[in-house]
């Protein structure tokens, strides 16, 4: 256990690779939404306790199987594109590495000096402007500082691109086929147990997001549509709930 | 199994090596993503959610349909109702998600600068700062602030966002998915009128 808190401790660290914070701290947001919806559905009293035997490990393995295939393709990925870009920072000649980082350098101050997108917002005291300039540039010139600056933020942009990349098929290819495919079975099964729900109108089982809606009381809005028993009506303990 | 292997490995090479290439060509866009915090992440995250998301939650549900052979059509219906609530979660979801990823970085940020200006502290260590700030490293003591600031900020944006989920985003969504409901409702019936005049 302290190893894996290390391990997170440590992952967190801008100054290891900034990829792996991103693709960290987002399959942390993911785990925390897959159970906190197997919680409300744990805790949901429209439920049975029957149903809920088989909902909440089916929440589970969903979150699991997501936030898995998630990770494991992310991490190796962003192994890679690391290590392609250190090869590529050692193709560079010194000269094209000297002219790129005193690019890289004026645009940063340019950056820090004009604030967030020319808008002023977040723009840096001329201390600090100046500290910068003494740090980064000397008669013209990059520095070492400034090399060695250059050089980590093109391994760790490479990186930085590789977790959207993840985070691009993640959230948009990989959750929805195993958030759908999971749902559509947990909803066969509970239409096979108890044939009179297909029948019956939109209840909205433990969907918290439908809770307090509506003029006339909780559950009004959800009753009024009379929608059909449904995939959507038994997805709130997978992914598709609560999204952070 | 051998043919497969070496198929993969293949992959892998020119994955790599065009990697290599793009960043060899543009180290300059690399360098600027480099600083890239769970906002950028988010944004980018829920542009294809918005887009590619409900196009997936259509195109899973026919294939149920059609592999399971279903002959009420129910799962591709729902699968539509499915593809709405995506656009409607990532809409709302990125305006609050932006906002308190901020808001937390923002915070972790500035009380990370606080508290790393005491040297000596395990919080001045992760700044770099051994003893005085002076003009001279304030840009490199405020550089680890930001760091420090983004990821940490990041982590405990995600705390945070466990009670706003449900506060402030659940009822958000909805609105905005009766919103899109109702769009699409117009859009089909316009269509469907259009389909009888002309026929």
């Amino acid at each position: 256990m302290a190893k894996v808190v290390d391990k997170l401790i440590n992952s967190l660290n801008p100054n290891v690779s900034s990829g792996k914070t991103l693709l960290v701290l987002n399959a942390l947001g993911m785990a925390f939404a897959a159970l906190s919806n197997t919680f409300a559905a744990a805790k949901d009293k429209n439920t049975s306790a029957e149903d809920k035997k088989f909902l909440i490990p089916a929440g589970l393995v969903t979150g699991v199987a997501n936030i898995g295939i998630y990770f494991g393709m992310t991490k190796k990925m962003i192994d890679g594109f690391e290590n392609s870009a250190k090869n590529a920072i050692k193709n560079l000649s010194d000269e094209d590495i000297a002219k790129k980082s005193l690019e890289f350098a004026n645009k940063q101050i340019l950056k820090k000096e004009k604030g967030f997108l020319g808008t002023g917002l977040f723009k840096k005291s001329p201390e600090y402007i100046q500290s910068m300039k003494t740090n980064l540039l000397k008669d013209g010139k990059p520095t070492e500082v400034a090399k060695q600056l250059f050089k980590d933020n093109v391994k760790s942009g490479a990186g930085v691109i590789a977790a959207f990349i993840g985070a691009i098929v993640g959230s948009a290819i990989i959750t929805p086929i195993i958030r759908d495919v999971s749902a559509y079975i947990v909803q066969k099964r509970i239409e096979k147990q108890k044939p009179h729900l297909q029948e019956q109108p939109y209840f909205p089982y433990f969907d918290p997001t439908h809770v307090g809606m509506g003029p006339h009381g909780k559950f009004d809005n959800v009753v009024a549509k009379k929608q059909p028993l449904s995939m959507k009506n038994y997805m709130a303990f997978t992914n598709g709930r609560t999204k952070i | 199994m051998k043919i497969n292997n070496i198929k993969q490995q293949n992959f892998k090479g020119d994955v790599y090596n065009s990697v290599t290439k793009f960043v060899t060509k543009h180290p300059a866009a690399c360098a600027a993503l480099a600083g890239s915090s769970v906002i950028g992440q988010k944004v980018v995250m829920s542009a294809a959610e918005a887009t590619v998301g409900p196009a997936m939650d259509i195109g899973v549900g026919r294939v149920i349909t059609k592999v399971t052979n279903e002959k009420d059509n129910r799962t591709n219906q729902s699968s539509k109702t499915q593809a709405i609530r995506t656009a409607a979660q990532a809409i709302g979801g990125t305006i609050v998600g932006v906002i308190v990823r901020g808001a937390c970085i923002a915070a972790s940020t500035a009380l990370l600068a606080k508290a790393g200006q005491k040297a000596g502290t395990k919080f001045a260590d992760l700044m770099c700062n051994s003893g005085k700030i002076d003009p001279k490293n304030i840009y490199q003591f405020q550089e680890n602030a930001s760091k420090w600031g983004k990821s940490i900020g990041g982590a405990i944006a995600i705390g945070v966002m466990l009670f706003t989920n449900f506060i402030i985003d659940a009822p958000f969504i909805n609105v905005i998915n009766e919103k899109i409901t109702k769009a699409v409702d117009k859009i089909s019936t316009k269509k469907s009128e259009k389909a009888v005049n002309n026929g």
